[in-house]
């Protein structure tokens, strides 16, 4: 139950539903009967960290156990800090309303680079001391996790632990480790470097990194016994993994308000540019019978009425026309939508889009990223114009008027002429849907193109990049908008100097944990929301900490530099990324996983399987 | 097909749900409740289901219903057994029954102001007595003029039907009947706001206790 304190100011503040806790499905246990409390907090508002699948596994994983009770924390808006900070209340879990300081562990999901400043600013304001070196007791024990931990170095001196790749087997192992050592009585810092032992943990403090003159990384030295370098963990059997049977159910709207089901970790395709393609690997599906199942108990417990099919890439799931059927017996009845993000041009067949017209008609989005054939054989998009053309005219025939294409800007080896190619293909999809004779009648067409701006991320082939400065980015978004020739295209498109920053985080070094501490001490927080973001104040605290964003973004890496993240292991052989950036030169592509295995290498921290490689061989 | 008016209570946190939220909250708790419900038969099905007068953010009331229709022969005291164990928390289920009047015909809401007063209570509940008694409190009222929104001065002491007022320890208690309906509506919150303006550092809650027809009959 939240207090007094905060019932008092929730009439002052906008939307106070995202403070009071108390939704259907949330766990409140008896705090005396638990071992350990953990704090799972999401450092953006509760609308986004609603939406997000990771906290509803874990927060339901570790709820089974008996002696753990986890609760969940978001970061709350401009309006309900400035009444907590003015009446002194502490952050606090929204299942207990206890402020942050009784917890156990605090752990952090880290999704996007642009949220760093949030989870400075969750620790200050539950009066927890924002750096591991001044935090002196053994709890709270601050952890992170989330795809952003595979370059975690720009937040090391913030965080005690990180836990690298699946968080299901590994949360558990860390907590049973926490539970033993409060017991026991032991230091901090025993615990961590114990915890350092647990596969799949990272603990900054252990490891000393040198630089050269110029700045990049010398050498970094494990010390206290901690493994030179540190393995991703995996789950190996997605059917015999936790899954949640119930999921929080919020009365506030949130951004994705429905049953998500992950049917695949993964991806067979291998898009260059695509962390996420490269992280989650080797590849695992889940059994249409176990997902089948779960929706079901699912839409139960929860009464919604959508369910939304999640993966990098939908229908690259090789059992989707079984699932579909097993689904669509009970859906239709219960008057549940299935929603399938995430399609890809060159698969989706079309009795796959007349399973999809028995259910309510959502949208339709693709995303070729590139507008020429040349830059998508670079990036390894591996999709050609007339797949992409087939599919807009698959759905023009079936009703569908308006389209969403995702591109980005700033991709390596572009030039002006690719840009322009964006609108051109844009173009050649009105194109279609007026030679179409099977189009919707008395429809005009709405071709919609959402562009993003590239970031090079670890781990990808690109990860040696030089990224596109912000002028060249602004001046290759105008020649697109100069490009598009007709009002039956839209084009909306990123704020460049976001992404500028997002790229500084991307691949940065600890040498950047001073500048996010000064950004944030002067007022840097929400900083992946518009209105929030504060540009110049990011300018001052580069110069004031000395450091050069450039040094980061416009520098094109040689092989043999030592990066910041090579200490640790997700599996991916170096080897192999430099192949693919080579080809991507070339302009050369490389088949995805079922036709050819590329030798990504990650398929050793699953004892040799890949469900890619699995269907190959049948 | 048959419509059932479903009575329910929506009190502690759950007065922070705001009515748009609610309605998507009941409509998942049917669904849970497996609540034979009848769809629309248009090309986008959807039930139908509508409620009596929205209740403002941060009210509690005892009075909430809302309309829905069903399929099937299932009686009002099998749609209440279906219902009573799958609404979210802070909502309880009162009764199922027939609708008896049109939700046009509510005119009037009864209301609970509770005023937290520490020590001065006493003093509060004489300020409260002296500021009704007045033949005019001004206070301005969100009100439309065309399509616009206008701030307009209302004289709350023509509207007040009825009220008491009573002291209990650090408590007041203020009932009170206004307009509430679609054609004039008084929110108490406006009376409740200029009471703490001159009262100084008090907080409130407020509780709609029942809704009536232009008869003073109860709304059913």
């Amino acid at each position: 139950m939240i207090s007094k304190e905060v019932q008092k100011i929730l009439p002052l503040v906008q939307k106070p539903g995202r403070y009071t806790g108390g939704e259907l499905n949330s766990v409140v246990k008896d705090k005396t009967k638990v071992d350990l409390r953990y704090a799972f907090c999401f450092p953006d508002s509760y609308e986004i960290g609603m939406s997000h699948l990771g906290i509803k596994i874990l927060y339901s994983l570790a709820n089974a156990r008996d002696d753990v009770w986890c609760e969940r924390v978001f970061a709350p808006w401009h309006d309900m800090e400035a009444e907590m900070r003015k009446r002194n209340i502490p952050l606090f879990a929204l299942e207990s309303g206890d402020a942050l300081t009784e917890f156990d562990m605090i752990g952090f999901t880290l999704q996007y680079e642009l949220s760093y400043t949030n989870v400075l600013n969750m620790l200050d304001l539950a009066g927890i001391p924002v750096r591991s070196s001044d935090r002196e007791g053994l709890t709270p024990i601050i952890v992170g996790g989330g795809p952003c931990v595979c370059n975690p170095e720009p937040m090391a001196d913030f965080f005690d632990l990180f836990m690298l790749g699946d968080g299901e087997e590994v949360t558990n192992e860390v907590m049973d480790l926490l539970i033993r050592c409060k017991k026991e009585g032991t230091t901090k810092g025993e615990f961590l470097k114990r915890a350092a032992q647990i596969g799949g943990v990272y603990v900054p403090s252990l490891y000393d990194i040198a630089y050269n003159a110029d700045g990049t990384v010398k050498s970094v030295v494990a010390k206290e016994n901690a493994p030179e370098r540190v393995t991703k963990r995996i789950i190996s059997d997605l059917d015999s993994v936790h899954y949640p049977d119930k999921f929080v159910v919020p009365f506030v709207e949130v951004v994705h308000d429905r049953v998500v089901h992950e049917i695949l970790r993964g991806c067979i395709r291998g898009c260059r540019f695509c962390q996420a393609g490269f992280i989650y690997r080797p590849i695992r599906e889940k059994s249409a019978h176990t997902i089948n199942e779960q929706c079901k108990r699912l839409c139960e417990s929860t009464g919604y009425d959508e369910i939304s099919l999640s993966s990098l890439s939908t229908s690259d799931y090789t059992h989707l026309e079984e699932l579909m059927g097993k689904l669509l017996e009970w859906t239709e009845d219960y008057k549940v939508n299935i929603a399938l993000p995430s399609l890809r041009v060159d698969n989706f067949s079309e009795q796959l889009m007349e399973h999809l017209k028995k259910v309510r008609r959502s949208g339709l989005t693709f995303a070729p990223e590139a507008g020429t054939q040349r830059l998508r054989d670079a990036i390894n998009k591996n999709v050609t114009e007339e797949e992409m053309l087939r599919t807009a005219r698959n759905a023009f025939s079936g009703g569908w008027s308006s389209v969403k294409l995702y591109f980005m800007l700033g991709l390596p080896t572009e030039t002006y002429d690719d840009v322009a190619g964006i609108a051109e293909l844009a173009q050649k999809v009105v194109g279609e849907f007026y030679t179409n004779p099977d189009r919707p009648k008395g429809k005009g067409v709405q071709v919609n193109i959402s562009v993003a701006s590239f970031v090079p991320k670890p781990f990808t082939p690109f990860q040696w990049a030089a990224q596109d400065t912000i002028d060249e980015l602004i001046n290759k978004q105008n020649h697109l908008l100069s490009s598009v020739k007709t009002k039956k295209i839209s084009v909306s498109y990123h704020k460049v100097n976001i992404s500028f920053l997002e790229g500084v985080f991307a691949r940065g070094d600890r040498k950047l944990c001073n500048v996010v501490e000064y950004a944030w001490r002067h007022g840097c927080k929400f900083d992946s929301w518009d209105d929030s973001f504060l540009f110049d104040v990011w300018m001052q605290a580069f110069v004031e900490c000395g450091v050069d964003p450039l040094f980061y973004t416009s520098r094109k890496r040689e092989y043999t530099e030592i990066l910041p993240w090579d200490h640790l292991d997700y599996g991916i052989r170096k080897q192999f990324l430099i192949d693919e950036n080579e080809k991507a030169l070339e302009a050369a592509t490389t088949p995805h996983c079922r036709i050819k295995c590329a030798g990504c290498g990650t398929n050793r921290l699953n004892g040799g399987k890949c469900d890619a490689l699995c269907q190959n061989m049948v | 097909m048959r419509c059932v008016r479903i009575w329910f209570k929506k009190m502690g946190m759950s007065r922070y749900v705001s009515h748009l939220d609610l309605m998507r909250a009941m409509t998942r708790a049917i669904r849970r409740a497996k609540v034979p419900l009848w769809y629309t038969e248009g090309y986008n099905p959807h039930p139908y289901m509508t409620f009596s007068l929205p209740l403002s953010l941060g009210m509690e009331s005892l009075c909430e219903s809302m309309d829905i229709r069903i399929e099937g022969e299932s009686t009002n005291e099998e749609i209440f057994d279906m219902l009573k164990g799958s609404m979210p928390p802070g909502i309880e289920i009162i009764s199922v029954d027939e609708p008896v009047y049109d939700q046009k015909y509510i005119c009037y809401g009864e209301f609970d102001v509770f005023f937290d007063c520490d020590k001065k209570a006493e003093s509060v509940k004489a300020l409260i007595e002296d500021m009704l008694a007045q033949d005019e409190l001004i206070v301005q009222k969100l009100g439309k003029k065309g399509r616009h929104k206008v701030l307009k001065d209302i004289n709350l002491i023509e509207f007040i039907k009825s009220y008491s007022v009573s002291a209990m320890g650090e408590r007041v208690k203020l009932t009170i009947t206004l307009p509430a309906g679609s054609t004039t509506n008084v929110n108490p919150s406006l009376l409740a706001d200029e009471i703490v303006r001159n009262a100084g550092d008090i907080s409130y809650t407020i509780v709609r206790k029942k809704l009536m027809t232009e008869n003073m009959e109860i709304f059913r």
